[in-house]
This record gives structure tokens, sequence and C-alpha cells, in this order.
């Protein structure tokens, strides 16, 4: 376990950018907090999870597959420096594992992986949530995790790659700051685990009716943030621009919310209607996913329930679901 | 990575975002979370607002007309042209044979400047936007009853309120991050009133839906203030202390009894006087109204009617009540109070006037300004159409697409003797133009919008512009410059906003540092001054509110045999006004690939008509074809079609026809016949 005082933070990072494209929790201008490069704000590692997903690291909204010019494709530009990202709460990072899976499996999607296979990911936790609320340490799914124990970080490492990044740091955790991980560790039974597996439950037993979802339907505006803040959502859309002598096609983050996702090419629509495809995109995470993957594809980040503007967020509506039908 | 906090450049909510970009190329926005208005959401045109920016169509270089063809041309040589082509028109016709059109889109600063270089430099006071094809009814109207054109209160009143009343607003679809309010406030016990015959996703959340005929809101309103009389519903004090010319009003509504105004509007007078009840019994009512009040030919009665209601019931000048237009564009707002109009300098201040000529005069360094207001953007089309006037700079507007009647617009437009448009694309306006200057985009550039909640807002550039394409700032500067004006040198937009504050009392404590992080209301008349939430509050704008009592008049054109269908045009959800931006991108592109007619299955039926059949519609002035939307959003002998389409543009069918006082075109009725094609 090693050591990271406060006042070492900032160079600690800075050294890191001479190996690493190193991404962390920042603070932006008008106090909103996301993970993007030192320099961009000033380094914000407390506060919990931040606004902006942190698997957009390997997936970002917008990125290009190829570039054709006079036909011929061109070679990608050589990647720059790995990434090193720091800001993955124990819910990210199970939302990580979730979309490593998903885009490994069967055609393994290269994009993704150009930006994964060499990064590093790091994980936060501690009493360094909103107001010093404890964010629960990870189960080590990750290279390196930062604890903070109230005075100072503790870093844990994990894999190799995570040893090396924190290899000069000082070895001396006082035996405290050790109890008061362990102490962190112990997972405290949360009440909305329990909420999302009631209603994963409900919508597997087929106990909740059309109507319910034509209400939720009906404050739906379409707006596709539910989709796009979700660290498990991995649909994409693929456009060309064609100008006379290129093409470039690129992929952008897609939305299950959207009439076009599911649009057929003779105009039918199998889930035409905003009640049918916010019951899709619920029954996905809670139903579809579990089934296949043996994981309800939402781990609480709370996000989708910001990005909402009339608050129909999976927990929202997983709340309501269980108050109404359990 | 890097990330630029910058303003939506789609709709008047004013929601912030930052664009994410890395390697000078955009990748994406994401939300503000501390935004007051925005709280961490946007709407897909937000989420997407990245997407068009680096498309291919981007114009980078100036085009000159030679050989009928548009060529690419160095910015000396184009720039000259301009300025060479537009001094010879006045001196053979006059300086009024000029017209500029400003445009909702560009920055404050932008149409200030664009104002200036029409007035000080080119010596006309022909300047106008396309806030004259939205809410000029609304700038007329409440200028008239309150003395002020602008929303009267603040966005955040959605969450103090008791009831709102939507009348001509499909806030959902149109201003996303205020319906979802009004959404939210709803569920949390606030009483809605959706008075539209469309039935919008608000009206499936309505306590009362109205579902009154096109054109009939001025019989709807009537009738509903004659119940609150008769009732006596009406908030006396407020009336006694705070307004003038009640007896009026109390005399021209007296005939308006329910059941005559359910004749003209088509409801049941109980749903009239269901309305005048719930409506009156709220401690806190606010009104919010868009497109379905203000683009009829009695657009200013309608709003003179709303700001009646709304005095009549005591709902102005408190948190959760007022009148509230909500502004279309981005930057509409900006763009009216930096008098981008004909008749007012920037603050709304009258060109009439001779101290305030005198002292724009003095300031801009010039013995004198003209004296006469110009002509209105409608007006002007009109005028050169018939040659009086022979040239038309148009800055970020495009009128084959937007303007009624497209026939009319293209053929004015034919028949200018010079067209210069400045735009990012090459639209269909400026695929007519003898000159084309290309334009930076709103993430190319600095400057400020104003948002429909008077807040005034920062833009940031956060990539460059396209090959030579600048902003629409410096192109301005550099025409006056070849003009021989040595008034308009700025090297940052700051500086032209501190000009602005000097000239403008309601921006005169606005400046860019001062707007960090989430802007200012105006009015904010000096440098300590916290900007204005509410207005109103202690007395109107113009001192007493007056009540304007209005007659009822019909709709322009109505349906007959041969045109039996009640055409009312608007927008949908996933495009912006003529598409240039979001018909290039491609989720939203994707949502709504093409035209369409919304058509009642009971007309479907009679018309032999499925869902997704191809149409011929057709009205006086042109026809099109397009596809079969048949639902029950729209009323049966009503038909519905988004303008955003140049391939079955819907303007084709308008009604060039304008309301008297504020020269808005009459794009919610029309006449039209609808086929089935074989
Ligand atoms: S965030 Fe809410 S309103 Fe937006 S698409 Fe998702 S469910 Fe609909
Ligand atoms: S609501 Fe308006 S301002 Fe907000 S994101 Fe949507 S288009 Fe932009």
């Amino acid at each position: 376990m090693k050591i990271l005082t406060p006042n070492k933070v900032d160079s600690f990072f800075q050294l890191l950018t001479q190996k690493w494209d190193v991404r962390l929790p920042i603070v932006l201008t008008d106090g909103t907090r996301v993970i993007s490069s030192l320099g961009d704000g000033s380094i914000a590692l407390h506060g919990g999870a931040v606004s902006s997903k942190p698997t957009a690291a390997f997936f970002p909204q917008h990125s290009s597959v190829f570039i054709s010019v006079n036909g011929l494709i061109q070679e990608q530009t050589t990647p720059g420096l790995p990434i090193f990202v720091l800001g993955f709460t124990d819910r990210d990072l199970e939302c990580l594992r979730f979309i490593d899976r998903f885009f490994a499996n069967g055609l393994r999607d290269d994009i993704y992986f150009t930006l994964r296979s060499n990064a590093v990911v790091a994980g936060i936790s501690g009493y360094c949530g909103v107001n010093g609320a404890l964010l629960q340490p990870s189960s080590g799914n990750c290279d390196l995790e930062f604890f903070w124990d109230g005075c100072r970080w503790l870093i844990i490492p994990y894999s190799g790659a995570g040893n090396e990044i924190v290899a000069d740091l000082p070895d001396s955790a006082p035996p405290e700051a050790i109890e008061a991980f362990k102490k962190a560790s112990t997972a405290l039974p949360d009440e909305n685990e329990k909420i999302l597996r009631q209603a994963s439950e409900l919508l597997r037993a087929d106990r909740v009716p059309d109507s319910f979802w034509s209400e939720i339907g009906d404050r739906c505006i379409s707006c596709t943030g539910c989709n796009l803040a979700c660290p498990t959502c991995t649909c994409f859309g693929v456009q060309d621009w064609r100008s006379s002598k290129t093409i470039e096609r690129s992929r952008m983050w897609d939305s299950c919310q959207l009439d076009g996702f599911m649009r057929e090419a003779s105009g039918h629509n199998p889930l035409g209607t905003e009640a049918l495809r916010t019951r899709r995109r619920i029954h996905h995470k809670l139903a579809a996913d579990p089934e296949k993957w043996g994981d309800i594809s939402c781990f609480l980040c709370g996000r989708c329930d910001k990005a909402c503007p009339t608050g129909i967020g999976i927990l929202a509506v997983a709340k309501e679901l269980v108050a109404r039908f359990a | 990575m890097k990330r630029t906090l910058t303003v939506c450049p789609y709709c008047g909510t004013g929601c912030t975002f930052y664009l994410v970009s890395d390697n000078g190329r955009l990748v994406g926005v994401e939300p503000s979370t501390t935004h007051p208005v925005s709280r961490g959401g946007l709407c897909i045109k937000g989420w997407n607002a990245f997407a068009f920016v680096h498309h291919p169509d981007r114009l980078t270089t100036p085009l000159i007309r030679r050989d009928g063809l548009l060529q690419a041309a160095s910015w000396d040589d184009a720039l000259n042209l301009v300025v060479e082509k537009l001094k010879g028109l006045q001196k053979n016709y006059g300086t009024d044979a000029v017209m500029f059109a400003s445009s909702a889109k560009a920055t404050n600063e932008e149409n200030y400047l664009l104002m200036k270089l029409a007035r000080a430099v080119f010596s006309t006071n022909n300047i106008d936007h396309c806030a004259r094809l939205c809410h000029s009814s609304t700038v007329t109207g409440l200028a008239e009853t309150f003395g002020s054109g602008a929303m009267t209160n603040s966005i955040s009143c959605f969450d103090q309120t008791d009831l709102i009343l939507v009348i001509g607003s499909n806030t959902t679809e149109q201003h996303p991050l205020i319906g979802s309010r009004i959404l939210n406030a709803v569920r949390s016990g606030t009483q809605l009133i959706v008075a539209d015959n469309r039935r919008i996703r608000l009206a499936r959340q309505a306590d009362l839906h109205l579902r009154h005929k096109n054109g009939s809101d001025v019989a709807l309103l009537h009738g509903i203030m004659h119940v609150i009389i008769a009732e006596d519903l009406a908030e006396e004090k407020f009336i006694s202390s705070r307004t003038e010319n009640y007896a009026a009003l109390t005399e021209s509504v007296a005939e308006w009894t329910p059941e005559r105004a359910a004749t003209i509007t088509g409801l049941e007078a109980t749903e009239i006087i269901a309305a005048a009840r719930l409506f009156a019994s709220a401690e806190r009512a606010m009104i919010v109204y868009s497109m379905g009040i203000t683009q009829h030919s009695h657009g200013v009665d309608n709003v003179r009617c709303i700001a009646s209601l709304a005095m009549l019931t005591g709902n102005v000048g408190r948190p959760g009540t007022g009148v509230n237009p909500l502004r279309g564009q981005n930057n509409v707002q900006g763009g009216c109070d930096m008098g981008a109009l004909p008749d007012l300098y920037s603050g709304y201040q009258k060109v009439s006037d001779p101290q305030l000529r005198e002292k724009f005069a003095s300031s801009w360094g010039l013995k004198s300004l003209p004296a006469t207001p110009g002509l209105p953007l409608t007006r002007a089309m009109n005028a050169a159409t018939e040659g009086q006037l022979k040239a038309m700079f148009i800055m970020g507007e495009n009128p084959v697409i937007s303007d009624p009647d497209q026939r009319h617009a293209v053929a004015t437009l034919q028949n200018l003797e010079l067209l210069v448009v400045q735009d990012i694309f090459l639209t269909e306006t400026a695929a007519l133009a003898d000159i084309v200057l290309p334009a930076a985009c709103y993430a190319e550039k600095d400057g400020t919008f104003t948002s429909t909640e008077r807040r005034i807002q920062r833009l940031q550039k956060a990539v460059e512009p396209p090959g030579e394409a600048r902003a629409d700032w410096e192109i301005i500067c550099r025409i006056a410059e070849r003009a021989g004006y040595p008034g308009m040198r700025y090297s940052t937009t700051s500086e032209i906003m501190e000009e602005i504050a000097t000239l403008t009392p309601i921006y005169g404590g606005i400046n860019h540092e001062r707007l960090d992080p989430h802007g200012l209301q105006w009015p904010c008349p000096d440098i300590d001054h916290p900007g204005t939430p509410l207005l109103h509050v202690d007395g109107f704008t113009r001192g007493l509110g007056r009540f304007s009592p209005v007659d009822h008049r019909l709709s322009a054109e109505q349906t007959d045999e041969a045109y039996p269908f009640v055409l009312t045009t608007g927008r949908t959800y996933f495009h912006w006004h003529t598409g240039s931006m979001t018909r290039r991108t491609h989720l939203l592109n994707r949502e709504e690939p093409h035209s369409f007619i919304e058509l009642h299955p009971d007309d479907a039926a009679t018309l032999g008509v499925r869902n997704r059949d191809e149409l011929l519609v057709s009205s006086r002035r042109g026809r099109l074809k397009t596809q079969a939307r048949v639902t029950e959003m729209v009323i049966p002998g009503v038909v519905f079609m988004p303008f955003h389409f140049a391939e079955g543009a819907a303007n084709t069918l308008t009604n060039n026809v304008l309301d008297p006082e504020s020269s808005i075109p009459e794009f919610k009725v029309c006449a039209v016949q609808v086929e089935k094609l074989p």
C-alpha cells in the first residue's frame, strides 16, 4: 500500500504525463466535475462520481472508423501515449467490466480495444464522496485504487502496470489507515440495489402492465440523455461523410429511446412509441442482460437519473415500479 | 482533450454545455451540471450540437458568381465587390435600396455590428432579422401593453407556480428543457391547461386540453375573460392599482359569452367556462406561448389578449406568474435587444427619437443617422418584388425555405440586382447569391447569446473555423473598413460588448467577465447590478399596464371546396428551422429524414390514404409531394407540416399575408387540398 499526501498530488500526476495520457477528475469553470486532461481545470478528486461516464475514455461519443482518400483506406495515425484514467468508482468499475466483456465478445471491437488495451485504470474510493461520504472500495478489478482515508490517499496497486505507476511513492501506510480501508471494504447493504433486484424480478415475471409504460413513456422527451450518460450503454450509430475525394466513416453514441433506432426500412417500427422504447430500455438492463450475461447491467452509478430532465432514470422508474407492483 | 463551456446553438432555452475537442476536432458534448436551466440535462439537439461542425459541406472560401456559376474567390475580391456594388446601387437608387438581414443565430455582438453597419456605414435603417417571422407580434403587443416585449418571468418560475396555461407552444419539442420543467411541475401538483388543437405531449398530462380551431385564439381568450369578469373572478385590486383602460376591455369582451366564443372556436361553452374558472382560481398562474399565438395576421391582437388575461387575474410581477413568450432561436431575444430591427437601436431605443439618434451618431463618430424607420424583412421582400429594393445582404438566414410562399420568395431574391449571403453552408438561399461569404459557426467563435429568459451568456470558441471561414463579426468589420468607415475596429468581441453597454441602458452593466459562469438577466443597468429575473414587479416598464382591447378577425384565408383543409406549419423536435445544421447531423436526420404531413385518421379514411402514402398537397400558391402521417395529433379538417425540408417544403404552400402592425406572416393558417398520388 502506497501513500500520496495532498501536497504531492499535483506533482505526482504531472510527472505521470511523461509516459501517459493522464485523465482524472477535474472541476471545470462552472463547477461541473468530469474526467479530463490535466490543465483543462483543477484536479478535483473529491466529490464522488464524476458527471460524465469514465468509460468514455475508451468509447467516446464520436470516433473515427476509417478515412478513405481516392478509394484507399488511410492507415490510422500511430496512437498517442497510452491512457491513464483515474476516477472509476466501485460501481463505475463494474460498468467497465461489463462493457469490456461486451466489446470482447464475438467480433472483438478493435476501435474500443485500441484505446483500452494498454490503458491503466485507477479506481477511486474512501471518504471522498459528496461531503466526505464513503465511496465503497472496489473488489480489485482495476490496475490500482486511490483510497482517501480522510488525510491522505492510500494507493493499492493490483496489477503490474499499477505497481509501475506508484513504484516511486513511499510505502508506509500507518496501521489506522489500513484499518480504515478494511472497514470501508466491508460492504454495506444498499437499499437501492434491493429495489433494482426487485424491479428486475417483477419484469422477468411479467408483472408490469403496458399501462405503466405508457405513463412513463409519456414523460420521455427523447433527449437520449439516459443512454448517453450510461456507462454500460454500448450502442452506436455509423455515419459516412462524403466529399469529392474522401469518405470519412465515424461512429457516435446512439440511443434506444429514439424512434429511428429500431425503425425498419419500410418505415414500420416495432418500437414505435416512447412507451415501448422506455420499456425496452429498462427491460434490457434489468431483464435481458441478466439472462444473457448473468448481471443486471445497471450498477447504480446514478448518471441517467441525473441526466433525465423528467425524472425517469432507471432508479426512479425501478422505485415507482416496485412501489406499485411488488 | 479540451472542454469549452459554451451555449447551445439551437433553441432559446439557453442550456449550456461543454464542447469536448481532441486535436482541434469536436468529439462530443458534456452538459453543465451547475447551470440553472439545463441542470445536467440537454435535449437531443444539444447532445448532438457538435456533430455538424466539421461536415465536409462547410463553406471554406468566399464565392463570387462568374459566368452564372459560384466560383472560389479571395476575401479581398469578394469584400471589395460587396462594398462596390452596395455603394453603387445606393448611388443609383438611394440609400434605402439595400436591405440587411441579420440573424438570431448570430451573437449579440454580431447583431449589434450588422445594425451599426447598416445605419452608420450604409446610412439606412433597412435592417431586420428573423424575429420578424417569429415574435414580432410579441415585441409589438407587449411593448404596447407592458412596455417591454420580453418574457416577464424566469424559467425557474415553472417550479413555483400553481397553474400553467400553454397556448400555441409545443414546449416539450421546441423548448425541451422548459417542457420538461412543465412535466415535472405537473407531477408535483401544478395544474396545466393546454390550448392547442394538436395533441402535443403536454396535452396528455393536461387537466384541460382545449382543441380550439386554428386562428380562433382571440375568440377563446375573449370567452375566458368574459367568464372571469361575469363571475367576478377578476383581480380588482391589481387592476385598479396597476393598470389602465380596463373599462374598454370589459366593454370589448361583454358580448363574448362562452356560447358565442364556442361557435367560433369549435369548443363547448362548458370547456371555456371550466378553463376560465380554473385559470382564475390559481394563486399564481403562468401563461406560456409561442408561434401558435404570434404567426397570424392578427398575431399582435392575440398577444394583446394574453397580456389582458394576465393583468385581469393579477398574474404579473410575481414569481410563478407572468406572460412568457418562449423565444425560438438561441439568440432571437438578443437579435431584438441589439436593434437588428428597422425602427429600433439596441435596447429598444427608437430611431425616430432625435435625441437617441444624436446619441448613437455621436458615439459612432457621425454627424447624423437616418431618421425614418426602415423596412421590416417581410415587407422588404415585397419591396424587392416590386423593384424598389435592389440589394440584400443576408447573414445566416435562409428565406428560400423559411419565408412564406416559396415561389414568391425565390422570384424576389432572383429579382435583386445584388444578393450577398454570409453563412456556414451553401444553403438554398446562398445558392442564389451573387457573392457568398463563408462564416464561422457557433463553436468557432466568441461572443454572447441572450436566452428567452433574458439571460445573457457567453459563447466561447472551441475549435478553429474551416479553411478561410471567419466569424461574422470579423467579416462585418472588414466590410466597414473597406467602405471607409474607421469606427469598427475591435480586437475581441468583449470590446464590442463594452461599446454595446455604453449605448444600451438594459445592457449597461454587462461585460464578458461578469457573465461567467451562468450569465446575467437584463435589465442590468450598471456594473454592480445583479440582473433582473422578474420584470414589472412594482410597476410595469411603461408605468401602468394597459388593457388593449381588440376586435375579432378571421384568418386571411378560409377553406373552401377547392382547398378544404386548414394547413398549419411548424417544426419537429429533431430539426432546426431550414435544417442546414440538423439535416447534416446523423442522428437527427435519421429521426426525421423527410417531409411529412399529419392527417387525422378520419380524413385519411375519406381520402383512402394510409400511413406513409405519398400525397400531393396544393394551395393557391403552389404544390408539393410529401408523405402521409396518419395521426390523432391533429383534429379532422386540419393538417400539419414542418417547414424544415427543402424537398416537400411547407412554405411552398403558405400564405404571404402579414399582420398589419408586426408584419409577421400567417404561417399558422392557410387553405390546402390534399390528394393521394396514384
Ligand atoms: S433521459 Fe429521460 S427524457 Fe431523456 S430519453 Fe432518457 S428517459 Fe427519455
Ligand atoms: S432545450 Fe434548447 S437550448 Fe437546451 S439543449 Fe435543447 S435545443 Fe439546446
